[in-house]
């Protein structure tokens, strides 16, 4: 009785309402509006359309990083997968005389089973992620290296494949439209799901989950699997866009990925994470890449510049987790 | 005895949003004197503290520290001037020494800033010698027994020359013989003039170690005089209010052990993990409430962890509603019916940063869901049941866990296991930490379980609790049964005496 009426305020202190999820969205806005103003064509639905287009690949990747994220792990050898999915499709396309079925099967069960070992390295063996991650990303790319050797695989065809990256579905480019069936689906995963709910109850506190009866092992496992199998078809994609495979894509590209969750406010710690904030985070790099582009920035100043505004955000938007506690 | 007023606060005054956290208080406290500071969650008492320690600024009101006025708000000053906490949970770094400990951050140091080994232990031992504190300097922190951390704490509390300790439920997460071993530190600290604000939720501890107390409801002080001068339900109306006391009196009055024992429900034989208990044996029943006590250490939590399949048995066996049961995870046991409630909520028990109504459901996600889809309706139904059941304050499912009172979280917690299927509720300390109104509230949930036909076991190093809520009382020392006793014929004198604390 006495503790109800002494803490009733909380419920509606202002501070609650003002939560993290308000601050992305707003340098989202304020960068958005910013860029329109200098560039006017910024705003043009092709261009909308081609920042969305530009973000796809690391977008799909980020949403299975935001799971693995979640569970207070991490993935670093999303960058292999991706090149080792298109290798494999090609290689495979070139065999079976070009049935798609079986490349895009294969390519995504070879990243899935990565993501396997991966995750029962983490989950079973208890190995710590970074390390693990950091040595299946040697691994793998040996494993491209070794089955596509240095040089580029020509993709021909057949329209079929090539119409994952480069195809279009009523005016919109097919490789935005699996990021938006992408993102509602995970955002369906996360909130409205057994799995969902397991993933943050593990990042949060992974001792209580086991004693509420929740197997953290298999959670985690599965997070790595999706994590990988995103990065297979993010590999699809690139290779699909660009007509060719080849064993040293995606170098790298895990820090962008884990750039747009960290600044979708997913904790490296464990725990919080949304992966409607995630596609914040992702939309926040489009936005920069495409505006600095529009503005004909000379590259070097890009780099800077992205650099720059990546820390400005995350400070904007840790200050804000800051109050909140 | 009375000293020298160290600590003066008048018309102490705090305002969150439009309530008022403390109103209008007034607080001395002497050297050489104990006061006892006492209010149920959400009275005050750490608005009270936060002013004290300067981590929150009053909005009016005064401190006089020796008769000096100081600008509240600044932790800093406030340590200057010689006020010090000794928080519930242990401020310290496990992996350190005691040594490094005392002086971490302000060790005494060489020309080149090297620390000056020789003259910090020895600026140690003058301390501990003129307090007649006895620690191992050079045991890392983590392997002392919890009363010889606090006594760190309070050793680096000193060490900062702090003249006012402030002590926040200190007793919290100690055993009945630790407890005596803190009072005589604290006897021993009050000879040398040290004034202590001592906060705590057990009444016994208050009438045993402080001469004043302060008493907080609703923000304000409604009572501040002698111990010897208001008795104990005098107290405790103070406390609560006219309602709340009458529940709490009948809840210690006994009327609980009229029991109507159903049928044995978990029955252990020979229970065995090697190193930690053996050969235990019991049989739990349908409709009662057993509670195992002992001292720290007689190897309680570590018997009903592996009764609920979170650690492993070397030996013994056991059954359930007449099936075998030999869980290899709680996962196994839950689908049996078998839930427990762990002694640390924080660490083992809650999500924080999830709502309530996440919290809820999590031992039960089968339930509501299908095909692994949450099925909304039936989440949101739980909740509201255990809600309104419980009376989780506020009643908001959205509401995050973390920022819920202690009582409310080990409602929460509670809970997430009154679900069908539920036989046997195990409990390891439910009411620690948790204020004498909550307290009551949870006994009248456990009451009604027990009426229901639920086998609750419960872990409790507090024999009045034991006294109140059991049924029979299983006394563990040093990982055996020595005893299981029938409360009604069981006084606390014999209890104490079994326990073989005193």
């Amino acid at each position: 009785m006495l503790a109800e009426r002494r803490r009733v305020w909380l419920v509606w202190h202002p501070r609650a309402a003002l939560h993290a999820s308000t601050a992305l969205p707003a340098v989202l806005l304020v960068l958005g509006a910013l860029f329109a103003i200098l560039k006017p064509v910024f705003l043009s639905q092709e261009n909308l359309i081609s920042i969305v287009h530009q973000v796809a690949i690391i977008g799909i990747m980020a949403f299975g990083m935001t799971f693995v994220v979640m569970t207070g792990g991490i993935d670093l050898s999303i960058g292999p997968v991706l090149a080792v999915a298109g290798v494999l499709a090609a290689e495979v396309l070139d065999k079976t005389a070009d049935s798609v079925a079986l490349a895009t099967a294969a390519a995504i069960a070879l990243s899935g089973a990565i993501g396997l070992v991966n995750g029962v390295l983490v989950a079973r063996l208890k190995l710590p992620p970074i390390v693990v991650t950091l040595a299946t990303l040697s691994i793998v790319r040996g494993g491209a290296l070794l089955m596509a050797g240095p040089d580029l695989h020509l993709i021909r065809g057949p329209r079929a494949f090539l119409f994952i990256g480069s195809g279009t579905v009523a005016g919109l480019p097919f490789s935005v439209l699996l990021f938006l069936v992408g993102a509602a689906f995970f955002t369906f995963l996360q909130y409205r799901t057994r799995f969902g709910l397991s993933v943050t109850a593990v990042g949060d506190n992974e001792r209580a989950a086991h004693l509420s009866g929740l197997t953290v092992a298999r959670v985690k496992t599965i997070a790595y699997i999706l994590c990988s199998c995103c990065a297979g078809l993010a590999g699809l994609i690139q290779s699909s866009q660009v007509h060719t495979a080849t064993a040293t894509y995606g170098m790298g590209i895990e820090l962008d990925v884990i750039a747009a969750v960290v600044l979708g406010g997913t904790s490296l710690a464990g725990g919080s994470g949304a992966i409607p904030l995630t596609i914040a985070g992702v939309m926040l790099i489009g936005i920069i890449d495409n505006g600095l582009g529009l503005l004909n920035v000379p590259i070097e100043m890009q780099l800077i510049a992205k650099g720059s505004i990546i820390i400005g955000a995350l400070a904007i938007t840790n200050r804000d987790l800051v109050l909140e506690h | 005895m009375t000293g020298e007023i160290l600590l003066r606060g008048t018309g102490l005054t705090k305002k969150y949003g439009g309530a008022f956290a403390l109103a209008d208080a007034d607080l001395t406290i002497r050297a050489g004197e104990v006061r006892a500071l006492v209010g149920a969650n959400g009275a005050g008492k750490s608005t009270l503290i936060k002013i004290l320690t300067g981590a929150v600024r009053p909005d009016a009101g005064e401190i006089e520290i020796r008769g000096n006025r100081i600008e509240p708000g600044s932790p800093a000053r406030m340590i200057e001037a010689g006020v010090a906490c000794i928080y519930q949970h242990a401020n310290l770094v496990p992996a350190m020494t005691v040594l490094d400990n005392i002086f971490l951050g302000r060790q005494p140091t060489h020309a080149l800033g090297l620390v000056n080994a020789r003259e910090q232990r020895a600026q140690a031992e003058r301390l501990l010698g003129g307090y007649e504190i006895d620690l191992p300097l050079d045991t890392v922190v983590g392997d002392l027994p919890t009363v010889k951390q606090k006594e760190v704490e309070i050793a680096k509390a000193l060490s900062l020359d702090a003249k006012v300790l402030l002590m926040d439920e200190p007793t919290a997460w100690l055993s009945l013989h630790e407890v005596k071993n803190l009072f005589r530190t604290i006897e021993s600290l009050k000879e040398r003039r040290v004034a202590i604000l001592y906060i705590s939720h057990v009444l016994d501890e208050i009438y045993e170690v402080a001469q004043d107390v302060t008493i907080l409801r609703d923000g304000r002080v409604v009572a501040a005089c002698p111990v010897g001068h208001i008795d104990r339900p005098e107290l405790l109306r103070r406390l609560v209010g006219e309602k709340l006391a009458r529940e709490v009196a009948t809840h210690s009055a006994g009327d609980v052990n009229e029991s109507r024992r159903g049928e044995a429900c978990l029955v252990c034989e020979g229970l065995t993990r090697a190193g930690v208990f053996h050969e235990v044996s019991f049989a739990l029943h349908a409709g009662e409430i057993l509670c195992i006590t002992g001292l720290v250490g007689s190897k309680r939590t570590e018997l009903v962890r592996a009764i609920f399949g979170a650690d492993r048995l070397d030996s013994g066996r056991m059954m359930l509603n007449g099936r075998a049961f030999a869980p290899k995870n709680p996962r196994d046991a839950i689908e049996r019916g078998v839930a427990f409630v762990p002694e640390d909520r924080h660490h083992d028990g809650l999500m924080l940063q999830m709502s309530v109504e996440d919290n809820l459901v999590m031992a039960m996600l089968a339930s509501v869901s299908r095909h692994g889809v949450l099925q909304r309706r039936k989440k949101a139904a739980h909740t509201m049941q255990q809600i309104s059941r419980l009376g989780i304050k506020p009643a908001s499912p959205r509401y995050r866990v973390g920022k819920l009172s202690g009582g409310n979280q080990q409602k929460v917690l509670i809970g997430k296991w009154l679900q069908r299927g539920t036989r046997v509720l195990i409990l390891d300390e439910p009411t620690v930490g948790i204020d004498v109104g909550a307290k009551s509230e949870i006994y009248s949930i456990l009451k009604s379980l027990k009426q229901e036909g639920a086998a609750i076991l419960i872990v409790s190093s507090d024999i009045e609790e034991v006294m109140a809520i059991a049924d029979r009382v299983m006394v563990m020392r040093a990982g055996k049964v020595h005893g299981i006793y029938d409360t009604v014929r069981l006084t606390e004198p014999e209890l104490i005496s079994y326990i073989g604390g005193e």
